[in-house]
């Protein structure tokens, strides 16, 4: 019963023969689990300091990645629909303290609040909490099983061939670290968790096994459920975070030209611990990877 | 809660009262349901959030009931959760009842009941496209529009987290009349069959206008399963002999279906034969029986 982002209908392996078409009530429902920013009045400063405690948490008391992910979707999901009022920081962060006890509940992981209160310097009481708990669940209607684009990837996987698990499991390793950075990307917003998840292992194929690629991707292309144009839009929007092999110093040589999308982020994960190489080689590699997987992508357009 | 006007206690549940209550602004008529789950320290419970969130996801069918909202009100500073969902005029059992006693018994259509069927088919092929069981179907958990002729189920996903009780808050006896044979016998591991047997069991109820297996003890429940169907076997039923509360029982030959439902055609009496099997893994699923034969003449455009 645990929620479970891969598998947010709870459906077991042994019985997935037996039900009808799992992946339609996905592809059908997704659209109520979006907080898309054309039309809505998403508060991209609040979005910013909430994800900042957020990734505190899950940084400062490892927490399971996927709850802070969940998290943040929450988050995403009510400000686009509530606006906050500005100049009172501390509702942001009432925000993100139950959007993080929510999503730690619907994980069944374990989250001490009052000790990471205690850290942060701030400390709501349980009353409080619960009544801001409730009032998220409101607004999202108790719609607490993010359907995101974790859900899909073992749908879009089952398109590869040649479907060997090693395989697999390397390109839903690249795609699951290009989906949670990605999280951090604005614009991403504006595409549905599907289309996300499309772009994310096409473009992990594109890196990690080239030669399969142009298969796979005629193959997640013809799938009906995907509009072929909003995925050469996501391709093109994910390829900037695929690329990225380090967030810092994409953030670092493209500020300037790029709004700030990219979000300090409080990493001690090794990765970014190799920070700054020579930043200008790696963009200039990053760039010329990008737009090869733009050209690989749009062939498929033909 | 000040939202809503309770007009009139409808049912009777497990965990408390149902209630038809009218919202005060729309005029919309609501089924007002208390749940067992209470706030704590901790907030909102995890198993209350897990569940209601299911629930939300389930009715999205229209064969499912629609939660329409989840109130909370404070009970002696405790608040207690109320779920909120559409209303429907009746449930099966009492739609039945009245076509038993009343002053005009009379059968159920057969065109009711094969429709009424088909969208319980439909709704339970839902659930279980989404991972969920029911495992408590029943005619008193199926609700029914008059007026439209839809039936949707009700009463689903709050099971999981519990076992089902045995009794009810009102030390009621839950009933046993549509639980499966694996069930009964102490099976660790429940499948979409659970459900399917129950809608076998409610499909004979609605061509009978009484209950298949009206049992009154677990052992009952079963003997009166073994006396229509047969005593079940290992060759038939891989496995049966070794499950926790299995015991010896009478040698029973199978009766024939038929004469049990004698009303029924013979192509509902295969549908209603190949969801009573015993063998959990031969029971037709919720999908396969939408596309049975006996449906063929029913205008499927309108579900
Ligand atoms: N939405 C509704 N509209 C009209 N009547 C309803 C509605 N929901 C429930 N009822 C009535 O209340 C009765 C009990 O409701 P329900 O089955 O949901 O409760 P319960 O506590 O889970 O009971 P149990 O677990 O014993 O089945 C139903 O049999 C039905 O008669
Ligand atoms: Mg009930």
């Amino acid at each position: 019963m645990e929620y479970d982002p891969e598998n947010p209908l709870t459906i077991s392996n042994e019985e997935q023969h037996r039900v009808s078409d799992p992946i339609e009530a996905l592809f059908a429902a997704e659209s109520d689990h979006m907080s898309p920013l054309a039309g809505g009045h998403l508060d991209l400063s609040a979005r910013r300091d909430a994800v900042s405690v957020i990734l505190q948490a899950q940084f400062g008391c490892s927490l399971d990645p996927f709850a802070a992910y969940l998290a943040v979707n929450y988050v995403d999901r009510f400000l686009s629909k509530r606006e906050i009022p500005s100049g009172k920081p501390w509702i942001v962060r009432l925000l993100s303290i139950s959007c993080l006890s929510l999503a730690s509940k619907m994980k069944k992981t374990d989250l001490n609040l009052t000790d990471f209160q205690r850290e942060e310097g701030f400390i709501f009481d349980s009353q409080t909490i619960r009544r801001m708990e409730l009032i998220v669940l409101g607004a999202l209607d108790w719609r607490m099983r993010s359907i995101t684009p974790f859900s899909f990837l073992r749908f879009f996987l089952s398109f590869f061939s040649p479907a060997q698990a090693p395989l697999l499991h390397a390109l839903k390793a690249r795609a699951s670290q290009t989906l949670f950075k990605a999280q951090n990307e604005i614009k991403m917003l504006d595409f549905k968790p599907s289309v996300i998840a499309a772009a994310a292992l096409l473009s992990a194929a594109h890196e990690l096994l080239p030669i399969q690629f142009a298969s796979f991707r005629s193959a997640i292309s013809s799938c009906e459920f995907v509009n072929k144009e909003r995925l050469l839009e996501c391709c093109d929007a994910i390829g900037d975070v695929a690329m990225d092999g380090c967030d810092l110093t994409f953030e670092m040589v493209s500020s300037s030209n790029t709004p700030v999308t990219v979000l300090g982020r409080h990493c001690s994960s090794s990765e970014s611990e190799r920070t700054v190489g020579s930043s200008s080689d790696e963009c200039d590699l990053k760039n010329r990877r990008i737009s090869e997987l733009r050209g690989a992508l749009r062939l498929s357009q033909a | 809660m000040e939202k809503y006007e309770k007009l009139e206690k409808v049912g009777e549940g497990t965990y408390g009262k149902v209630y038809k209550a009218q919202d005060k602004a729309t005029g919309q008529l609501v089924a007002l349901k208390k749940t067992r789950l209470e706030m704590d320290e901790e907030g909102i419970p995890p198993t209350a959030l897990r569940e209601i969130s299911l629930l939300q996801m389930l009715s999205r069918s229209i064969y499912v009931v629609r939660l329409l909202n989840v109130e909370h009100v404070d009970k002696n500073g405790k608040p207690l959760l109320y779920l909120v969902f559409e209303y429907l005029d009746t449930d099966l059992k009492k739609f039945i009842d009245s076509h038993r006693k009343g002053p005009n018994p009379r059968p159920l259509p057969p065109s009711v009941i094969q429709s009424f069927l088909y969208q319980l088919c439909k709704g339970v092929a839902h659930c279980h496209s989404h991972g969920v069981l029911h495992r408590d179907l029943k005619p008193q958990n199926l609700l029914v529009d008059k007026e439209k002729g839809i039936l949707k189920i009700a009463d689903l996903g709050l099971g999981r987290a519990f076992t089902i009780p045995l009794k009810s808050y009102t030390h009621e006896i839950v009933t046993l009349w549509y639980r499966a044979p694996e069930v009964l016998l102490g099976t660790t591991h429940y499948s979409t069959g659970v459900d399917m047997w129950s809608v076998g069991c409610i499909f004979a109820e609605m061509v009978r206008r009484q209950a298949l297996f009206p049992g009154d003890s677990e052992l009952q429940q079963l003997l009166h399963i073994f006396r229509l169907l047969g005593t079940p076997t290992d060759e038939q039923w891989p496995g049966v002999s070794s499950l926790r509360d299995w015991h010896e029982y009478p040698q029973w030959k199978p009766q024939t279906l038929a004469r049990a439902v004698p009303t029924l055609e013979p192509e509902g009496v295969d549908l209603l034969l190949k969801m009573l099997q015993y063998d959990p893994a031969n029971r037709i699923s919720a999908k396969a029986a939408m596309e049975h034969p006996y449906f063929d003449g029913l205008d499927k455009s309108q579900f």
